[in-house]
């Protein structure tokens, strides 16, 4: 019965769609800034790329999971100590109609990691070689077990359409002249086209009838606006303006969900929050005893005051009040979502006062200290909220917080020119999404080469000695070995208190349906519409 | 018509425009690093450090500001770092839309404001009238955000009426897109215009109200009722008439008021101004951008007090006198 249903209603759509043109289907969403310009290779925003991986495909992609799958290239293995071989994809057309080449394969790798904004994660390849017709080989500077899993973020654009364009390097930022050629223009491979790019303002899409996969959704057309003010986007989805919104600030949740023909959906994305403390410094910068005399050392160099305010902070919660539930709390350095994360170590310290107040008493600060808390606004979720309710928390166990909140620019630079901070909460994405890439980053010493964002600036010889061998080791089980002992080393020591992985938030009208993916990209191939 | 007088002001002026342009560029190294917004947190020091050679930024500073004036005279704004686009094409794309809502909102708070001053000055003896003008003076203090975003929850998300954010269509004439020539840019631009107006509204009504209570004194006035003319021809015709002289002036200085106040108003309806774009320029760090915006601000408003002086000039003999500065 079931069957001749389904059947009948086969046939039927089957004669209705030779009897009359496809229905056009248009999406409109909307998200906090707009695609800044529609060059993949020059900028590394957030949400350009998001915006631009529709048109543009990366040589890996990624599935709802985040784990890699075939993209553009349908397989990659590694050949001898610092290459990998990719093999290609067949009958990939670009939206000009001309064939995808190894040539274009290998002069985008090239192209991209000659650019600035891609020094961190694709500085050390050195080539891309034409093996034959559909094989391409990336050499690197020694080993790159990670390779693959960065390539999710290596667009392939057409050799021929970019020389003939002048932009056959990445434009260089503060050359002078006109606007480079790919800002407002596209010729990818991806499952839709560029109608119209229009900088800092909206981009509009069109169904790429050509592409090579499957689409799972039913849409044609898809205009992408940007909203700021996060209020207004809200309303814009409230009076029908718009089909979706990304960002949906916490507050609002209640308000979208209580309204009729309207849902949220959340999922977890590549980010994490943490408090970091300085590691390194003699003396912490304004950090104090109660009376506002200088400390003798810097407390949170001793790994029991670490441990003190890990435990003297409720972490859960600051998700249920503060979060509101869309965020889960972590105990590594790692959340999921994250190639490397390991489920069963994700513990967090158990929220103790007296434990808290023994190990201070411990450490020697029986009365504990005063410090400040630098604190980014606007950037994160809810973070001046989370900085105020750690301070009234750590007031309890004895540590008097001063909570120094600062604009997104001004907090950047006080780390970059740095850092200049003894104390701070921030979150950490991770270039790739690969925990190798926190553990290079983020928690390795700070050198040359490494630690490059390690701003709490920890050093462990033990956890540097894990990284030295993760970033040369290709065995799988040996890897996920490392991982377990990296992150065990980091939170055994306090390398920073992980608090929680805050959820993406949407919201769209009913007559959407969209999956929620941990880089925030809306997949515009998969969006079924139903009005 | 003394010239002196105006070479004066000319002089003043462009002390203005200079200072401007000191405070402008200064004020760029105060919010933040422009290689960190424009590379991320994650660059490596040998990027960051080629690209602060590139840009110029480690010459000193009084060198890079000399630098910048020599551009600027031949007409070159310089890149902008985060569009990746001649500042220039940045700024001037966003005029129109800022212009024509700042126009908008001028023709609303006239439209509203000198009836509303007109009936309260005629009948400022009664109590409903003082009560107006006290109830005007909360459209004054009511933050324009709160009040957008009132305006947005009552017609765009109860309503259903009007749009809520953007300009709707816009269509291309020459160099300039406007909204004014669609169904759906001209409802767009309803109520930011009116959030934007609604502050200058009271200003408008009570020196409309205060000129015309002093017209309404006049002889001439008297005269027009002694004769049997109707009130409405006396008030809107006769009174009305002599009122308006300042309130033209007064419409000038509203402008780089509206300009001002833009940039709230903007933000609430994601309006595609210069508004916007400067504060995404501040939170990005474009500095290109951030200096570019308010010299040209700056020139704006120095350039309509220069016009609304020299129409005192013309109007008032006693400025072709002496200078007074």
């Amino acid at each position: 019965m079931k069957l001749r249903g389904t059947l009948i209603l086969l046939a039927t759509t089957a004669v209705l769609s030779l009897a009359q043109p496809v229905m056009a289907e248009t999406l409109k969403f909307a998200g906090t800034t707009a695609a800044l310009t529609f060059d993949p290779h020059s900028t590394n925003d957030f949400v350009t790329t998001s915006i631009v991986r529709q048109v543009y495909e990366s040589l890996v992609e990624l599935d709802a999971d985040m784990n890699p799958i075939p993209g553009l290239a349908a397989k990659w293995e590694p050949v001898g100590e610092s290459t990998w071989r990719l093999t290609l994809r067949p009958n990939v057309k670009f939206h000009d109609g001309s064939v995808m080449t190894a040539e274009d394969v290998a002069f985008s790798v090239k192209r991209q990691a000659s650019a600035a904004l891609y020094k961190t994660l694709f500085g050390n390849i050195t080539d891309a070689k034409v093996v034959d017709g559909s094989t391409v080989d990336i050499i690197s500077k020694g080993a790159d077990p990670i390779l693959p899993v960065k390539l999710t973020r290596l667009f392939v654009m057409s050799q021929k359409w970019a020389t003939d364009n002048g932009v056959a390097t990445v434009p260089a930022l503060g050359t002078q002249g006109t606007e480079a050629f790919s800002l407002r223009h596209a010729n990818g491979t991806g499952p839709m086209l560029l109608a119209e790019q229009i900088p800092g303002q909206k981009t509009v899409f069109k169904k790429n009838d050509a592409w090579w996969g499957t689409f799972k959704g039913n849409l044609t057309d898809a205009v992408y606006t940007a909203i700021n003010s996060a209020p207004t986007r809200v309303a814009a989805l409230l009076s029908g303006e718009v089909d979706m919104i990304t960002d949906l600030p916490l507050q609002d949740i209640p308000r979208v969900e209580q309204t009729p023909k309207m849902s949220v959906v959340d999922g977890p994305q590549r980010l994490f929050m943490e408090l970091e403390m300085d590691g390194t410094r003699d003396l912490a910068l304004a950090t104090t005893d109660k009376s506002g005399q200088p400390l003798k050392a810097n407390p949170f160099k001793d790994v029991r005051v670490r441990r003190a305010i890990a435990h003297g902070i409720n972490a859960q919660l600051i998700v249920d009040r503060i979060m509101r539930g869309k965020a889960k709390v972590i105990g590594i350095g790692s959340a999921p979502g994250f190639s490397g994360y390991q489920a069963d170590l994700d513990q967090h310290w158990k929220y103790d006062v007296d434990l808290s107040k023994k190990l201070l008493a411990e450490a020697g600060y029986p009365d504990g200290f005063t410090t400040t808390l630098n604190c980014p606004l606007e950037r994160y979720v809810n973070t001046d909220e989370i900085c105020k309710a750690v301070s009234s928390m750590l007031a309890r166990v004895g540590i008097d917080v001063k909570v120094n909140g600062m604009v997104w620019p001004e907090f950047a630079k006080m780390l970059t020119n740095g850092p200049n901070s003894s104390f701070h909460l921030i979150g950490a994405a991770g270039n790739s999404g690969d925990v190798q890439d926190t553990f290079v980053a983020v928690m390795a010493t700070r050198d040359k080469s490494r630690g490059q964002q390690n701003w709490a600036m920890w050093t462990n010889p033990q956890f540097d000695a894990v990284t030295d061998e993760l970033v040369k080791t290709l065995d799988p089980k040996r890897r996920n070995e490392l991982y377990r002992e990296g992150l065990k080393i980091a939170r055994d020591n306090v390398h920073a208190v992980y608090l929680h992985q805050p959820f993406l938030t949407w919201a769209m009208t009913a007559a959407v349906k969209i999956p929620v993916r941990a880089d925030s990209t809306v997949m515009l191939q998969n969006v079924e519409i139903k009005r | 018509m003394n010239s002196s007088y105006l070479i004066q002001r000319l002089m003043h002026a462009i002390l203005v425009v200079f200072v401007v342009s000191v405070i402008a560029f200064l004020l760029g190294s105060f919010t933040g690093d422009p290689v960190t917004s424009v590379l991320g947190v994650d660059a490596t020091p040998e990027a960051r450090a080629a690209l602060r050679m590139r840009l110029g930024l480690d010459d000193p500073l009084l060198l890079q500001y000399v630098r910048y004036l020599g551009r600027v005279f031949t007409g070159d704004f310089g890149m902008s770092y985060i569009a990746q686009r001649p500042v220039i094409d940045v700024i001037l794309e966003r005029v129109p839309a800022t212009l024509e809502l700042a126009a908008t909102a001028l023709v609303f708070s006239l439209g509203i404001g000198i009836p509303l001053g007109v009936i309260a000055a005629v009948h400022h003896r009664k109590m409903w009238s003082s009560a107006l003008m006290t109830i005007s003076v909360v459209g004054v203090s009511l933050p324009t955000f709160v009040v957008g975003i009132f305006l947005i929850l009552i017609f765009s998300v109860t309503l259903g009426w009007l749009p809520s954010f953007g300009r709707g269509e816009t269509v291309r004439l020459g160099g300039w897109e406007t909204g004014l020539l669609t169904p759906s840019g001209l409802r767009s631009l309803l109520l930011p215009g009116f959030a934007l107006a609604i502050s200058q509204v009271a200003l408008v009504a009570r020196l409309v109200r205060a000129e015309m209570l002093e017209v309404l004194r006049a002889e001439y006035i008297r005269f027009a009722r002694a004769r049997g003319i109707p009130d409405n021809r006396v008030n809107f015709k006769h009174a009305l008439r002599n009122t308006l002289i300042p309130i033209i002036t007064v419409s000038g200085i509203q402008l780089g008021y509206l300009l001002a106040f833009a940039v709230v108003v903007e933000q609430v309806f994601q309006w595609p101004g210069l508004g916007t774009l400067f504060l995404s320029a501040l939170t990005q760090t474009d500095l290109p951008v951030v200096t570019a915006f308010l010299m040209v601000v700056a020139c704006f408003f120095v350039f309509t007090n220069l016009v609304v002086d020299f129409l005192y000039a013309l109007a008032d003999p006693r400025l072709k006198m002496g200078a007074k500065a």
